[in-house]
């Protein structure tokens, strides 16, 4: 019996001994790599993203003028697949890209991974506290915030004149405002709804007091049914609605059929790019009691540098010229998207009224997702939208549907 | 020529290449698949543990991998049937029809086969697209998404995964057939056997030694399906709901970063197509059909 | 009876051949009638946009060039070595030949998706991620069982007395193998180079894990899918590259169509 145990544990020894090998990535060239060249550059791929991309190459132009030798190869990740993208560039140091945009909820999960370099050398004194809180992780600072997302409670004005309807005050009267509205006009969704548009369900479950967390308490579920009842026949019907992810959500309110929609400011080109164009306003989605708001996701995008980049010295150059007051300011015109800059913000709110709903729900108070490495696999492997999936086709109740992923987020977390 | 010597020789290169790229991985995966390998060991690290059973138990435990296993299975024998039904259904037609015909509907059947599976997933996704759709605009299903059911979502795939697989089986078996002498069914008529008859007890046990390869690579070939369901589903459909063994491995280890556990769902897919063809070979061999 | 199986024929052709006639419709229709709710299977107005769309904007062609080039190194190394090995498994006897046989049947049998996981550590370890090579690598390993399986019924359809009185002539086993099999068997080398071509040429969930960031060396059905937004699909260039990757296969079909036939036939009368 011994001897048995003994060979077993010679035998894990050497399986282990033989296993892939694993790569630690390399440090940043000291010297900060070569000086021309290609730097390669990921950026997320947004609806409409062409006025994105202008600016994008306004800078890329720039930025190479002022760089003799070099040449700026940029990328469009898909949002959706990008885990997988970033994982392989992680686990390749050949392969990865220089400079990259992530989602500030990745941070845990690519900090975890050893992907992102250091880069509070380079970061702009003027950024917001708020922003430098959302890069950080465990004291470094692993990008610059570029962008600053809230959601809020799009609504097309002219429909709610001609059916004499009151902007909603309460979550429960975004309900019924948004039945009536398909009711009376049965060619539009009332508020355009998705079962993989986590970031419109989650202020649901915020606002009756449930956390990502505890998804099997009962105000969280409560927060959840209040979602999924929008995914019905009197509202958007499940056939359609499902499997919508928050980009679909856009493009219906953005084409004319869909009455509202929960849609950040960076979606602002989008919409002004379709049909809805001039008969729209924005107010924070509502709360459940009257005059409260639901708080919001906090989204915003940072811009990192690779730990494997080839060329981090360049790298640091066209993030900072990215991120700096200009182009923030650029993009902001571009697709809405907020700075992150103080001045570039206070400039942006004292000139343009359509982000005063949006900063009034980050004034309101915001949430996060879990800052857990773990918070990544979650994502990755869907787990709120197939939640929300699962209530929204009936294949499981509420209360099944929230034990199940309560167990998974417990599970990923706990690691 | 004649020498053993030879044949190694022979056999070497294609044997070099096997093992590096088959064996040797496959190796690997069995080794991943007993290991506690996540992105934290891959990139960050974290030494690599052994976890002895852990990842398979993990496996046997998840309802999901039991109803994905079940889906798997059920998809892929449902393809099968229906890829051997039309292909050996079409093959018996061309013998049946005039040239022209003839030549038509194999060119067709060709064109379908060369469609790459990309191509071809988009093409039928676009046919049966909710709004845009010209099914449903034929139909007046206005608004019906197909991709919303369960089934009907499994059934859209499998006629895709089908109309590009049966023209294997159909020209296959017709060669078959065709290679089959005139005088042998002549003289079975001559004998008075009806024209099924004649069928099912010559033509068929003649053409066993085919069947057996069009089943076997059919089995094989379905089973494994990736692509269509990947592009038509959007990587598994509504809540996981058409997701097969293939792309929920991919997932796990891919997007999830648990590659130990992807590694242990592509064991245990290997494994289940190992018993199954060896089952039938066995069959073939117990028939008296030379391999 | 005859002329009702025909017009069953014909019609069964045509339902086959309509998602391909669609697929090419939708790539020169204008862009107006793809968003239409009213779709019409012709169209009066056809333009060539979409491909354009496609070609300029997307770096088309040279994706294209890319997964030709990988699919044509592939077909041509499985090709010989294939041929090699069938050799060995037609023209001799030896022990363990039944068993070589039966692991080259297993081999088909692996689900390479399966491997992906480990062939993405093994090939990172040889550096050869984000390069073509490393398609060309895993390609050839996966057609060799198949294309071995199915030249085998070639290679035994040449009679054995070729070989023999060609060695009896003096003639060197590279000579018999190389100048007398070799173009009797090419017929079927290139039926089966179909399969391996096909292979090579649908792959996409090896291009998507290996190619991470090489923009340059992405092969076409990677490039296909990036036509598909996260708002709205742009269907018409989504057909247009569908179109454009279908082309070569098809072509390649049409070319060995004949031979493909017969050799279906010759390989499985063994």
């Amino acid at each position: 019996m011994r001897l048995r145990l003994a060979t077993a544990a010679a035998l894990a020894l050497t399986l282990t001994a033989c296993a892939p090998s694993t790569s630690s990535p390399s440090g940043t060239p000291s010297d900060g790599g070569a000086r021309t060249g290609t730097l390669k550059v990921w950026l997320f791929d947004e609806p409409n993203r062409a006025p994105k991309e202008k600016v994008v190459q306004e800078a890329v132009a720039e930025f190479t003028a002022s760089h003799p030798g070099t040449s700026v190869d940029v990328q469009y990740i898909a949002v959706d697949t990008r885990s997988e993208r970033f994982k392989g560039a992680f686990n390749d140091p050949g392969s990865a890209p220089d400079v990259v945009e992530y989602g500030n909820t990745d941070l845990p999960e690519y900090a975890a991974a050893g992907g992102l370099a250091d880069v509070g050398a380079i970061a702009d004194a003027d950024l917001t506290a708020d922003a430098r809180a959302s890069a950080t992780y465990e004291g470094t600072l692993l990008g610059v915030p570029w962008y600053l997302g809230v959601r809020a409670l799009y609504y097309r004005t002219d429909v709610f004149q001609e059916l004499g309807l009151k902007v909603p005050a309460t979550l429960a009267e975004v309900t019924t405002t948004a039945r009536t509205i398909r009711t009376k006009k049965p060619e539009l969704f009332g508020l355009a709804v998705g079962g993989k548009y986590t970031y419109a369900a989650m202020p649901f479950v915020w606002a009756h007091g449930g956390e990502i967390t505890d998804l099997d308490s009962a105000p969280a579920r409560a927060g959840l049914r209040a979602y999924t009842d929008l995914i019905k026949p009197d509202n958007c019907p499940p056939q359609q609605c499902a499997d919508l992810t928050g980009g679909k959500t856009v493009d219906l309110f953005a084409s004319g059929k869909a009455a509202m929609g929960i849609l950040g400011n960076f979606n602002r080109a989008a919409v002004d790019a379709g049909a809805a164009k001039g008969k729209y306003a924005v107010v924070p989605l509502p709360g459940v009691t009257a005059g409260s708001v639901a708080p919001a996701f906090a989204g915003g995008n940072n811009l990192g540098i690779m730990k494997n980049a080839q060329r981090p010295a360049l790298a640091a150059d066209f993030l900072t010229l990215l991120a700096s007051k200009k182009y923030q300011a650029r993009m902001y015109d571009a697709m809405g998207n907020l700075p992150t800059l103080k001045s570039a913000s206070d400039e942006v709110a004292g000139q343009d009224p359509f982000v005063k709903p949006f900063l009034d729900t980050i004034a309101a108070g915001t949430k996060f997702v879990p800052l857990d490495p773990g918070w990544g696999k979650i994502d990755a492997g869907a787990v709120l939208p197939t939640m929300i999936e699962k209530v929204a086709t009936g294949k499981a109740t509420v209360e099944q549907a929230t034990a199940d992923a309560a167990q998974q987020i417990d599970a990923a977390l706990t690691k | 020529m004649r020498s053993r010597f030879t044949a190694l020789w022979l056999l070497l290169p294609a044997a070099l290449v096997l093992a590096a790229l088959f064996a040797y991985p496959m190796y690997q995966l069995g080794l991943i698949s007993v290991l506690d390998f996540t992105q934290a060991q891959v990139s960050g690290g974290q030494p690599t543990r052994f976890v002895g059973l852990d990842n398979y138990t993990r496996l046997l435990g998840d309802g999901q991998f039991w109803s994905v296993l079940l889906a798997t299975v059920g998809f892929a024998a449902a393809c099968v049937i229906a890829t051997l039904a039309v292909g050996a259904a079409l093959a018996v037609l061309l013998t049946r029809v005039s040239r022209i015909p003839r030549l038509l509907l194999s060119l067709a059947a060709m064109a379908a086969w060369a469609v790459p599976a990309v191509s071809g997933s988009t093409v039928w996704m676009f046919l049966f697209d909710t709004d845009l759709g010209f099914v449903n605009q034929l139909l007046g299903l206005d608004g019906y998404n197909w991709f919303y059911g369960r089934y009907t979502a499994f059934a859209l795939v499998g006629a895709a995964v089908v109309w590009a697989a049966f023209p294997f089986v159909m020209v296959t078996l017709y060669a078959g057939i065709s290679a089959i002498p005139g005088s042998v069914v002549e003289a079975a008529a001559l004998d008075g056997a009806s024209t099924w008859r004649a069928f099912w007890q010559i033509i068929v046990p003649m053409l066993r030694p085919v069947l057996a390869i069009v089943v076997i690579q059919s089995i094989i070939w379905d089973f494994k399906i990736f692509t269509q369901i990947y592009v038509m589903t959007r990587g598994g459909g509504l809540a996981g709901q058409n997701l097969t063994l293939n792309v929920y491995a991919y997932q796990q280890a891919f997007a999830s970063s648990e590659y130990g556990l992807g590694s242990a769902i592509g064991v245990v897919m290997m494994l289940i197509l190992l018993a199954v063809t060896l089952l039938y070979l066995r069959t073939l061999r117990r028939s008296g059909e030379p391999l | 009876m005859r002329r009702v199986l025909d017009t069953l024929a014909v019609a069964i052709a045509v339902v086959v051949v309509f998602p391909i006639y669609w697929m090419v419709l939708a790539a020169v229709k204008p862009a107006g009638e793809i968003q239409s709710l009213h779709q019409r299977p012709w169209t009066l107005a056809p333009s060539l946009d979409a491909f354009r769309r496609v070609l300029a904007v997307n770096d088309f062609g040279r994706y294209f060039l890319n997964s030709l080039l990988v699919a044509l190194v592939v077909v041509a190394i499985s090709g010989v070595l294939a041929f090699l090995a069938a050799v060995a498994l037609t023209r001799f006897r030896f022990r363990l030949r039944t068993t070589v046989l039966v692991l080259f049947l297993v081999a088909q049998m692996v689900p390479v998706e399966a491997l992906t996981i480990p062939l993405f550590f093994l090939v990172r370890d040889l550096g050869a991620l984000n390069t073509l090579g490393s398609l060309m690598l895993v390609h050839t390993a996966f057609t060799l069982p198949f294309a071995i399986w199915m030249l085998r019924g070639f290679v035994a359809a040449v009679p054995d007395e070729l070989d023999e009185a060609a060695q009896l002539d003096g003639a060197s086993r590279f000579t018999v193998l190389w100048r007398i099999l070799f173009p009797l068997v090419a017929p079927g080398l290139a039926a089966t180079s179909v399969f391996s071509f096909i292979h090579a040429w649908n792959d996409f969930l090896f291009a998507r894990t290996f190619i991470i960031s090489a923009t340059g060396n992405q092969t076409l059905p990677m490039a296909l899918l990036v036509f598909f937004k996260p708002d709205q699909n742009d269907w018409g260039a989504i057909m247009a590259a569908s179109t454009l990757m279908t082309l070569p296969v098809l072509v390649f079909f049409l070319l060995v169509r004949r031979r493909l036939v017969a050799g279906l036939g010759g390989a499985v009368k063994d």
